[in-house]
């Protein structure tokens, strides 16, 4: 552990093997609490062992190491459930770990729920205030950045009504204003980048990278993967209480989409049943050669070799290959017939290759949903989800505004007129 | 009331860090002027969160808590003006609604004593301002008794979300109950001018009893907070119960002096302080000065144990609040 110490002074956040136990059943989760506040009561608060899980308990973090920086962004990203959360709140110091130690050097900021404790009775001013108050700033303080975050929340206008007057987004604003003008060594952000609209939502990006730029650290739970690359530097992935990654965004971020799809497809598989006369057997993602890949470039191209079974003869059957991607759905579908495509499959069955050139994807996780039909619509025999995984692994994309990115590479030119 | 809160502030340090670390002393750092603290000055403030429970290392625990109840001070003010204030804005009838129970309870008792339901004893002052006192001070002190878990349960929110000096919430709740207080005892002006009751010297020390009685009315509800947060029984124990520990309490009557009626003062927290700041405010002589006492004196110690317990057991309920 802690491999790179040499510049330790620039550590600002220092997570060492950490584990958090969890209690599902509710009338359990009660009476264990009690009994550790009389545990913590009496001095008995401890390091639990890796296995001395009482009935009903879970690992909610298993062992969780990682560190982070002065001037780093890390984005903790994970399946609903997989410890972001509760990671988050231990470094906040809401909760406690049942073993191993976190070291923050520096002060913290959280906005783990934007505008908590606001007061709908009185008025934005008033409510800055409290809510600065609350994470521990005086009013001397406020009263100098007063101007600052009412005009970053561009609430001028309304700042002497009633809270309960703003619109849901308005109240985030103000909230996201309050805690982002603080300027804390380490600011925690649970979910909230996707705050307010688009103009809004840029203008919080270019502030945080500015945070950045100071020298603040950041760490931020989100499911919004796609928004990560204006912020984050690096990501930690966590699966089931482990982190499964640490490193670039990229690669975390398909490791992610990749993992939404595994839960999907052991789902799926339940869900097949036997006795078909016309199944999709296996499936595979190949190369320009027919060689069996799974990583590629934006522009390559892809095969996808389909294996149809068959237990009786298939006359004039029909593919609907659809491309999807864990977070943004189906992207493209195509069928055989609309390239005038039929063809008859005899027992035990047929193989069909469907070739994608210069596939337009750019960086991310990908698979294919894949349905056999017969000529007419009523005559459906499968339908395969989650088939052929493959990852698109670069060219690089850019959200700052100095490349390309989104889900295709669109093409394009430019002209410069006038 | 703004103006009020910047004197108390302290003069003359430095710039503070914006952000306020837990758990960690306050020093007196350069800051540069966006609050970031310049590099090469990185030894301090080093918050650690481990397994270990806090409460190993007493001195430090208690040094923390008041460090927590400095450092709330300006939250707790400001939370108490925002309760104060969105209290009142959206009621017709205002501070009358503070003033209503005690007179309430106090007209059903007057009335019931008049049809000779139950006898008083020798209040030695008129009776009505005899239950009016005892109601208004065993008010403050069941306020006092349910105010932390009421507290805790209405800032469920804030809790589990923000890590900042929780104390502050407690220095908020005694306010409201002493704010509350303050206005029922105004009620003993028109009282006393009405029943002509004379004023005496012992009405200075009042304020200690009374505060006693809150402080040990306070620090018992703190003690069963934890359990109360966790058991919502507890909290239905408590409103059945009130009713039954209002009657043990020598409220409507003189307090018991035979034995094993005068066992009574001395098992139920609320009664010793409750006859004494009641002597002292209408009398002028009281029997229960010693017992008084040793309940005031008890109630520190009990309320520094009620505040550990306190500090200690919030993240376990926290976890629990939320897993």
């Amino acid at each position: 552990m802690n491999l790179s110490r040499s510049s330790s002074s620039d550590l600002i956040l220092d997570v060492d093997h950490v584990w958090k136990i969890y209690c599902r059943n509710l009338k359990r989760a009660m009476w264990y609490g009690l009994k550790d506040v009389g545990r913590e009561i009496i001095g008995g608060g401890r390091d639990r062992s890796h296995h001395d899980l009482r009935s009903g308990e879970f690992f909610a973090i298993s062992d969780a190491s990682f560190q982070v920086r002065r001037g780093e962004c890390l984005a903790m990203i994970g399946p609903n459930g997989a410890g972001k959360s509760t990671m988050l709140k231990m470094i906040n110091g809401l909760i406690k770990p049942d073993s191993g130690s976190i070291k923050i050097t520096g002060k913290i900021g959280a906005l783990i729920e934007l505008g908590t404790g606001f007061n709908p009775i009185l008025s934005g001013r008033e409510n800055i205030y409290i809510n600065a108050a609350v994470l521990g700033i005086r009013k001397r303080e406020v009263d100098g950045l007063m101007e600052k975050i009412v005009e970053f929340a561009e609430l001028g206008h309304v700042i002497n009504d009633p809270i309960k007057t703003y619109s849901s987004g308005m109240r985030v604003r103000l909230g996201f204003s309050i805690a982002a003008n603080l300027r804390p060594e380490l600011l925690l952000m649970d979910e909230v980048l996707a705050v307010g609209d688009v103009g809004f939502r840029m203008k919080c990006f270019a502030h945080l990278n500015e945070l950045v730029k100071q020298g603040v650290s950041i760490v931020l739970v989100t499911h919004a993967v796609g928004m990560l690359q204006r912020v984050a530097t690096r990501s930690v992935v966590f699966g089931q209480g482990k982190i499964v990654h640490d490193g670039d965004l990229e690669t975390g971020c398909t490791i992610y989409e990749e993992m939404l799809g595994a839960s999907d497809r052991v789902r799926a598989k339940k869900k097949e049943e036997p006795g078909r006369i016309g199944e999709i057997g296996s499936v595979e993602v190949c190369n320009e050669a027919m060689e069996p890949q799974a990583e590629f470039e934006t522009g390559e191209t892809v095969r996808l070799r389909i294996q149809i079974n068959a237990r009786e003869k298939i006359k004039d059957a029909r593919l609907i290959v659809a491309l999807c991607s864990p977070v943004h759905g189906v992207l493209a579908s195509v069928s055989s017939p609309y390239q005038g495509i039929y063809f008859d499959v005899d027992p035990p069955g047929r193989v069909i290759t469907l070739e994608i050139p210069k596939i337009p994807f750019l960086i991310g996780a990908y698979h294919f949903n894949i349905s056999l039909f017969g000529r007419e619509k009523v005559d459906f025999y499968h339908r395969s989800s989650l088939r052929g995984v493959f990852r698109i692994v670069g060219p690089p994309t850019n959200a700052d505004g100095y490349g390309i990115n989104g889900i295709t590479k669109l093409q394009h030119s430019w002209e410069i007129n006038g | 009331m703004e103006t009020e809160f910047e004197k108390s502030k302290p003069s003359g340090k430095g710039e503070q860090p914006i952000a306020v670390a837990r758990r960690t002393p306050e020093t007196s750092q350069d800051v540069n002027s966006d609050g970031i603290k310049a590099s090469g000055q990185d030894s301090a403030n080093v918050t650690t969160y481990s397994a270990q429970s806090s409460i190993r290392n007493p001195f430090q625990l208690i040094q923390d808590i008041f460090a927590d109840f400095w450092l709330g001070r300006e939250l707790a003010w400001r939370l108490f003006l925002r309760n104060i204030r969105g209290l009142y804005r959206q009621t017709l009838l205002g501070l009358f609604w503070a003033f209503l129970p005690p007179i309430a309870n106090t007209a059903i008792w007057i009335f019931l004593r008049q049809a000779n339901v139950f006898s008083m004893g020798d209040t030695q002052v008129d009776g009505t301002v005899y239950i009016l006192t005892g109601m208004i001070l065993w008010q403050a002190f069941i306020d006092a008794f349910q105010m932390p878990l009421a507290m805790f349960n209405k800032n469920r929110n804030l809790i589990s979300k923000l890590n900042f000096p929780r104390e502050s919430l407690l220095l908020v709740g005694v306010g409201e109950v002493l704010f509350d207080l303050l206005i029922r005892l105004l009620l003993l002006i028109p009282a006393f001018l009405i029943f002509q009751v004379p004023v005496h010297a012992t009405v200075f020390y009042a304020p200690i009893a009374i505060l006693g009685l809150v402080l040990i009315g306070a620090s018992l509800g703190l003690l069963l907070m934890p359990i109360g947060s966790l058991y919502q029984d507890v909290g239905r124990f408590i409103s059945m119960v009130l009713p039954f520990w209002m009657i043990i309490t020598p409220i409507i009557y003189v307090p018991l002096t035979t034995f094993p009626g005068s066992l009574l003062n001395w098992v139920n927290p609320a009664s010793p302080l409750l006859l004494l700041a009641r002597d002292w405010l209408l009398i002028g002589t009281t029997d229960h000065l010693a017992i008084g006492l040793i309940f005031a004196a008890a109630a520190i110690p009990i309320s520094l144990i009620a505040l550990v317990v306190y500090r200690v057991s919030i993240p376990v309920l926290i976890e629990r609040m939320t897993a």
